[in-house]
């Protein structure tokens, strides 16, 4: 979808520097320094928002093999031995969770954009030189996967207030489940 | 290869003027829109800057001495500046006068790209046929403001009760059911009287007319909105692509060229709440010569809509139901209401709506375009809804 946070970070920092910041009364210090820090603050959100998944798989990979050192390292009583034990469990549990994360959050959304070229391409080429009967089948696959997605998308912006009955747009919770 | 949107290259310029042919002002501003594009983003700017601007213009335009003052913003609307000011001056009628005007300006690309000749030519066109400001003069070009701007006369009225909620841009609105009452009879006259003026004669030398009796004009309106979606879309959507489709498959006749507002809704008229009077009818930028289905479908959009205090009831602009306003345009304009042709524009005109709101609105935002990217931004987040209703359309009509 293409209310994605990055769009709104850069548009809520423009507008607090541009037009809220510079409207506030110069002898209230407090609000000046805190609008100052509010647009800090996002700023670094913005930043630390595309990279934050692969810092942490970074730092995780580093806590595993560090792990391992200090399992050979550490020397002990029954305290020591069973705080080892547990270590071994969590850096095993990591691990399998390390494998898992391959794919970060930026992969999957560049998967989704390229699909979404992908298959926005195909419905332009059939309905320019398919046959009548292929171009029935794609429109109705389309419309398909639309009306379900559409209605993921509208759930997750109905706080925005857009939507004339708002009750017939179900939580988001319940249409991930299904 | 995928063209970087951002930097356009003159030859992918040249191919989408190719690919889409649409009338000669749209083609213009729209190709000026991209050439652009890879320039600076919109800075503030401080009112001496609009003000000396004004001054610049009136000095070009006006031959006896006058007064420039109370020069201040005006909130509302999510495409243009717009500076409120008075005028002491010698009126060409009415002689020495004190005249409350605004300007209204764009910012470096706004989230819709249209002409201010056109507007200012469409709304002069229309004084004494419905309620709409004076318009004085146009600076189409940007020769003396930062950007092109249009000064219009300052009119008394609100777009919605002071007392009522709503969302940006007027969407949302809900009114009481006695102002409902008072403003949807005029509503619908008012539609008529646009929809039944002659325009021949009126100087519109800006706008192109469809040849009536064939599909040029739903051509015209298709290849102006594809084109702005290859123009500024970020994320492909494959119901979009389905939709274009659609439009081209099934283009409808025109059967009589009308004017056409483009923008027919609430929160773009003014009223007076003492009386509950339309005093003015606002942006006229999307204006065309067309087909008079495109206003007729645009205002039953639900997108503008809402429900009755039965919470059942969906009402046209707020207003009213569909059924009523259709039969009160019919019998008030006396023309038919073609329901296929009516259909196709509700299509087309989700299609335009979700181009400005997921695309052109993401683009304009992305590049800090504009003087309120954080509105710009707020407002994509109507696209899914306005995509649902247009993929319900069309699920319809196949």
């Amino acid at each position: 979808m293409q209310m994605r946070p990055q769009i709104q970070l850069q548009a809520v920092i423009k507008a607090l520097g541009d037009v809220v910041l510079p409207a506030i009364d110069p002898d209230n210090r407090l609000a000046l320094e805190q609008g100052k820090l509010a647009i800090g603050l996002l700023t670094l959100l913005a930043q630390q928002l595309s990279v934050q998944f692969a810092f942490d798989c970074d730092e995780l990979a580093r806590l595993i093999a560090t792990s391992r050192e200090l399992a050979n390292a550490a020397q002990g009583g029954a305290g020591t031995q069973a705080a080892v034990a547990a270590l071994d469990e969590a850096t095993l549990a990591a691990g399998r969770t390390l494998d898992a994360a391959r794919s970060s959050p930026a992969d999957v959304e560049a998967a989704v954009r390229a699909m979404r070229a992908a298959t926005g391409a195909l419905v332009t080429e059939v309905h320019r030189d398919g046959d009548a009967a292929s171009q029935a089948a794609v429109q109705t696959a389309v419309l398909a996967m639309s009306k379900q997605q559409l209605l993921r998308e509208r759930s997750m912006l109905l706080m925005q207030g857009w939507e004339p009955d708002p009750k017939a747009v179900p939580p988001l919770a319940d249409l991930r489940a299904r | 290869m995928h063209p970087d949107k951002r930097q356009p290259t003159a030859a992918w310029i040249g191919e989408l003027r190719q690919r889409f042919p649409t009338e000669r002002e749209i083609d213009r501003v729209l190709t000026r829109k991209l050439q652009r594009r890879a320039g600076p983003g919109f800075k503030p700017l401080a009112l001496d800057t609009l003000v000396d601007g004004v001054r610049a213009l009136l000095d070009a335009e006006l031959s006896t001495p006058y007064e420039l003052r109370e020069a201040r913003w005006l909130s509302g609307g999510a495409s243009k500046l717009q500076m409120a000011f008075t005028l002491e001056w010698q009126h060409p009628q009415d002689g020495l006068s004190c005249t409350a005007m605004v300007l209204r300006m764009e910012p470096s690309e706004s989230i819709v790209e249209t002409s201010r000749k056109r507007e200012f030519q469409l709304i002069r066109a229309m004084a004494g046929i419905v309620p709409v400001p004076p318009v004085y003069w146009c600076d189409s070009e940007g020769e003396y403001l930062p950007y092109p701007a249009l000064i219009y006369g300052y009119v008394p009225g609100v777009t919605k009760p002071s007392a009522a909620a709503s969302g940006v841009s007027g969407l949302g609105t809900q009114l009481p059911a006695a102002l409902r009452k008072q403003l949807a009879p005029q509503f619908v006259a008012h539609l008529a009287k646009i929809h039944t003026t002659d325009f021949t004669g009126r100087g519109l030398d800006a706008f192109e007319i469809p040849a009536v009796g064939s599909t040029q004009c739903a051509e015209w309106g298709l290849n102006w909105w594809e084109r702005v979606w290859e123009e500024d879309s970020d994320e492909d959507v494959p119901l979009m692509r389905l939709a274009a489709a659609w439009l081209r498959a099934h283009l409808p006749v025109l059967d009589r060229a009308v004017i056409v507002h483009s923008d027919y809704r609430l929160g773009n008229f003014l009223f007076t709440e003492p009386d509950a009077q339309i005093s003015a009818w606002l942006d006229w930028e999307l204006g065309r010569i067309g087909d008079r289905h495109q206003d007729l479908a645009w205002t039953t959009s639900r997108a503008f809509g809402s429900l009755a205090e039965d919470g059942t009831t969906f009402l046209t602009s707020g207003l009213l139901p569909e059924a009523e306003f259709i039969a009160g345009y019919e019998q008030a304009t006396g023309l038919t209401v073609n329901p296929q042709t009516l259909h196709w524009y509700k299509v087309y005109n989700a299609y335009m709506m979700a181009t400005l709101t997921l695309a052109t609105g993401y683009r304009a935002a992305r590049g800090g375009k504009t003087h309120q990217d954080v509105l710009v931004t707020w407002l994509i987040g109507i696209g899914p809804m306005l995509l649902d209703e247009m993929r319900s359309l069309i699920e319809q009509g196949s």
